[in-house]
């Protein structure tokens, strides 16, 4: 690995490591709310990393104005497929929580770990030949 | 009348923006009437479907249909291209989409609150938008974008029904399904950032000559990961058996015969479209994947027949049952000979109608007299009779059994593995094959050698709406066992040209 | 146990990412393909042939269009998928006889909503519209009529919100977005050009770009008010108006 040319994409290194406390987070916490959190850091994260690939040095922002070259501009693709990510990160948000709402409802409890307690049945293994 | 046969080939972007039209009106259509979602709803699968089968004539193997969205043309531009295997996905998805919706109606004026059957109807026909854009779409963002809207629309169908349990499966699964699809995410800019495009083609042109190699390979993998979960493989598998068993049967149905087939749809186009055999050449990571995949395919073979065998649960065992025919597809399309990729692609279509066909099979018995269990099952055969045969001619094509499409697919699949020389896949295939017939004939062993020991009148068969389109898929599975032929040689055809990239 | 699996999965991920990262072209280049490839045509002609100054909305709107009509239903379907989920806000529902979605506030906090609500509406519509010339456009003008109706709902309560903005007028206005996207794109079609094509043919050059900016506003304002309407909905069936309502619905 070349840490010069990694120290010089900073913006990557830090978004893999926002990717993997997300993950971390998603994986490990208990509490569904943290869960979604985890899971908003690993949609940042890869926003972080898809704005930076469009990075140019000393850039400006991609609108036509008088005296700036189109040299000079960032790459808009990124920033126009961020913004669709971003969406799209929202309308999960609002789905995981409205399901958060209902299990609320339905367990009365957040925590997944009391949630999987609480299911009696807890699986329908069983030993099919006795039923013959 | 011929202008209409020839308004989808001229404008192939109507096979999403018909129900994608439809879909927005529905909601609007519920406030003057609630029953009339229903004719809403299958008027408007029965257009796309129309729209759809009128480019059988135009799509070949050879010759796909290309559409630029707003004139520009890629890489500028996003791009629908409908090539053969496009072309049987969108036939798959608006035939049993179609039987989906009308099983639909008697089934979720029984089971959902009444105001939320507009909104079921209106997710329907959102899946069935996502999934036709999903199939045809040549663009890698647009995929992205589609695959969200089927994502977060079977979340929501999984949780419909508000029971304790759905709402728990539906969490995990957006859980795992979220998280999949930021893997999605980020291995598409990985890959732009390696090539600086999003078309599919314009991709795979600029990795033969790319000098980022290694990026385009973490991508890859990245892209494995995340469509792995969307068609349950093995080790990612489980939210499978909780979401798929609770749904609503219709919903299960949807999920199992369609919505999983995306995430293999999505490997299949970044295994041979975007990188394509000759990606091999640049990278051996290509290879190594296909190799992993290869063996995945075959754990979830074993893994989901062997967990299927002891479940009491008809629903869980229906859906660990799909768990193992994702191997089989997958195994045929990473075996990489014409003859398994045929199998893989035509198993596609076999597990959609014979799966379909069991999910709906279960509705009916949720239905009448809310059976669950397999042991309540007893002397079906008898009160139900037409359920009971179409259960047990899907379940022949289930488990491979001539004269089935699914004794097709499998046999094509094993073909594929022994021309290759892989003959602990075929071993294996089998050991699962044997499996699956042990649970599936279970099944029919209750339904018509085991008497109910007091017959309850009350649990006749159910709505013609019902087990008609449960019927109509066993049929099905018939008819393309017989007339597989219809399918191989231009399947064969789009194989070679597939594996020859 | 688990954690340690985690971690090592975790970093078997982290290093595959970072092998990843390593090998990629350096950050700010101009010479990486993503800045060579596609994008040049964007920078230099995407005024003139996108119809916007600010490229970002040339590359939303017309040519990367299509994801955008895929992101509105995205949109859609989180709303569809919460009202599946939660049902709409339920009227009438309040036990205690209080309001409890209410944030109890001073006089100040309710005088300066109720002045600041028509100005950042004002706003909102100007943001909408303005994505052509400068940053802005739909999505974030939606983002802001949304905010300030949540704002004016937490202050005020549910019962005042839905009074003023009821379901059945929310109902049409949540698939506006969508309608605008395919009632422009089959203009298109009846022109005989492709979907979402805004330069219609047969009509004259300077015709053509007024149809087009016309068009490109009409998208704009249906993704701003329908996404704004789609964001307050969601939210309004969130929101439980008796705080015993959540212990009651317990089994």
């Amino acid at each position: 690995m070349n840490f010069s040319r990694m120290f010089h994409n900073l913006n990557y290194v830090v978004s893999v490591l926002l990717f993997l406390i997300g993950l971390y987070a998603v994986t490990v916490k208990p509490n569904l709310i943290k869960k979604l959190i985890g899971l908003n850091i690993m949609e940042t994260s890869v926003f972080l990393f898809i704005v930076s690939i469009g990075m140019v040095e000393s850039g400006q922002a991609p609108i036509v104005t008088e005296g700036v070259k189109t040299s000079q501009m960032v790459n808009p693709i990124p920033q126009a497929l961020i913004l669709t990510g971003i969406v799209v990160a929202v309308s999960t948000t609002a789905v995981a929580l409205s399901l958060c709402l209902r299990l609320h409802e339905r367990y009365g409890t957040l925590n997944s770990d009391e949630i999987l307690a609480s299911i009696t049945d807890v699986s329908q293994l069983g030993r099919p030949w006795e039923e013959f | 009348m011929s202008w209409a046969l020839g308004v989808a080939a001229d404008h192939p972007v109507l096979l999403v923006a018909v129900p994608l039209l439809f879909a927005a009106l529905c909601p609007i259509w519920a406030m003057w009437k609630r029953s009339a979602c229903f004719p809403w709803a299958m008027a408007g699968m029965s257009v796309t479907a129309f729209l759809a089968w009128s480019l059988i004539g135009d799509v070949s193997p050879r010759r796909a249909l290309t559409y630029n969205l707003s004139g520009w043309r890629p890489p500028w531009g996003i791009q629908i291209r409908i090539d053969y295997v496009g072309l049987l996905m969108v036939c798959i998805i608006t035939a049993v989409g179609l039987l989906i919706v009308l099983y639909s109606w008697r089934y979720v004026e029984h089971d959902l609150k009444p105001e939320r059957v507009p909104y079921y109807y209106t997710l329907l026909l959102l899946i069935m938008t996502a999934m036709i854009g999903f199939s045809v779409t040549g663009d890698l963002f647009n995929m992205f974008v589609m695959m969200e809207i089927f994502s977060i629309t079977s979340y929501a169908l999984v949780a419909i029904s508000g029971m304790k349990e759905a709402v728990r499966a539906a969490f995990k699964y957006l859980l795992m399904g979220a998280t999949s699809s930021l893997t999605v995410l980020l291995a598409i800019a990985f890959l732009y950032s390696a090539t600086g495009s999003l078309n599919m083609l314009d991709i795979s042109l600029q990795l033969k000559s790319t000098s980022y190699v290694q990026v385009a390979a973490v991508a890859l993998i990245l892209f494995v990961v995340g469509f792995s979960v969307k068609a349950a493989l093995f080790p990612v598998h489980v939210w499978l058996p909780d979401a798929h068993s609770i749904a609503p049967s219709p919903v299960s149905a949807l999920l199992s015969a369609l919505v999983i087939k995306m995430g293999i749809i999505g490997l299949f186009r970044v295994f041979f479209t975007v990188y394509g055999p000759g990606f091999a050449a640049r990278s051996g990571t290509w290879n190594g994947v296909i190799d992993v995949v290869s063996w995945l395919a075959v754990a979830s073979i074993l893994v989901g027949a062997a967990l299927a065998i002891i479940q009491r649960d008809f629903k869980v065992m229906i859906a660990y049952s799909s768990i193992v025919h994702i191997g089989y597809i997958l195994l045929g399309l990473t075996v990489l000979s014409g003859n398994g990729t045929v199998g893989g692609l035509f198993d596609i279509l076999a597990h959609a109608m014979g799966k379909g066909c069991f999910f709906m099979v279960a509705g009916i018995m949720i239905y009448k007299g809310n059976r669950r269990q397999i042991h309540e099952l007893r002397g079906v055969g008898r009160t139900m009779p037409v359920t009971a045969w179409a259960f047990t001619i899907a379940a022949l094509s289930i488990v491979g059994i001539p004269p089935t499409a699914g004794f097709m697919a499998k046999f094509y699949i094993l073909w594929g593995c022994i021309q290759r020389g892989k003959y602990h896949f075929v071993v294996l295939a089998l050991i699962g094959s044997l499996l699956t017939a042990v649970y599936c004939f279970r099944v029919v062993y209750y339904m018509f050698f085991t008497g109910a020991r007091r017959p309850d009148a009350r649990l006749d068969e159910g709505p013609v709406t019902m087990y008609a389109p449960a019927a109509l898929l066993a049929a099905g599975t018939v008819f393309f066992g017989i007339f597989a032929n219809l399918l191989i040689p231009s399947l064969t055809a789009a194989a070679r040209l597939v594996l020859a990239r | 146990m688990k954690r340690l699996l985690v971690l090592v999965a975790l970093a078997v991920i982290g290093v595959t990412l970072l092998y990843g990262i390593g090998k990629m072209p350096p950050m700010d280049s101009r010479a990486s393909p993503d800045k060579t490839h596609v994008v040049p045509r964007y920078l230099g002609h995407g005024e003139e042939e996108a119809g916007a100054k600010n490229i970002i909305t040339g590359v939303i709107l017309n040519y990367r269009g299509y994801d955008t009509m895929g992101e509105v239903s995205v949109i859609f379907s989180a709303l569809c998928a919460v009202i599946a989920i939660l049902d709409r806000e339920k009227k009438g529902r309040s036990r205690s006889g209080v309001d409890a979605s209410r944030v109890r506030t001073s006089l100040i906090v309710t005088t300066v909503v109720r002045f600041s609500l028509p100005v950042v509406m004002l706003f909102a519509v100007y943001t909408m519209l303005h994505g052509e010339p400068s940053p802005g456009g739909g999505f974030q003008g939606g983002a802001i009529v949304g905010a300030s109706i949540i704002l004016f709902t937490i202050v005020f309560g549910l019962a005042v919100s839905t009074k003023r903005i009821p379901p059945g007028a929310r109902v049409p206005m949540e698939s506006v977005n969508m309608l605008g996207f395919l009632s422009m794109g089959f203009i298109g079609l009846a022109f005989g050009v492709q979907f979402l094509t805004y330069i219609l043919p047969g009509l004259g050059v300077a015709a053509a770009e007024t149809v087009r900016k016309l068009m490109l506003d009409v998208i704009e304002l249906g993704i701003g008010i329908g996404g704004g309407i789609i964001f307050i909905s969601i939210v309004f069936s969130m929101i439980r108006e008796d705080r015993y309502e959540l212990q009651q619905d317990v089994p």
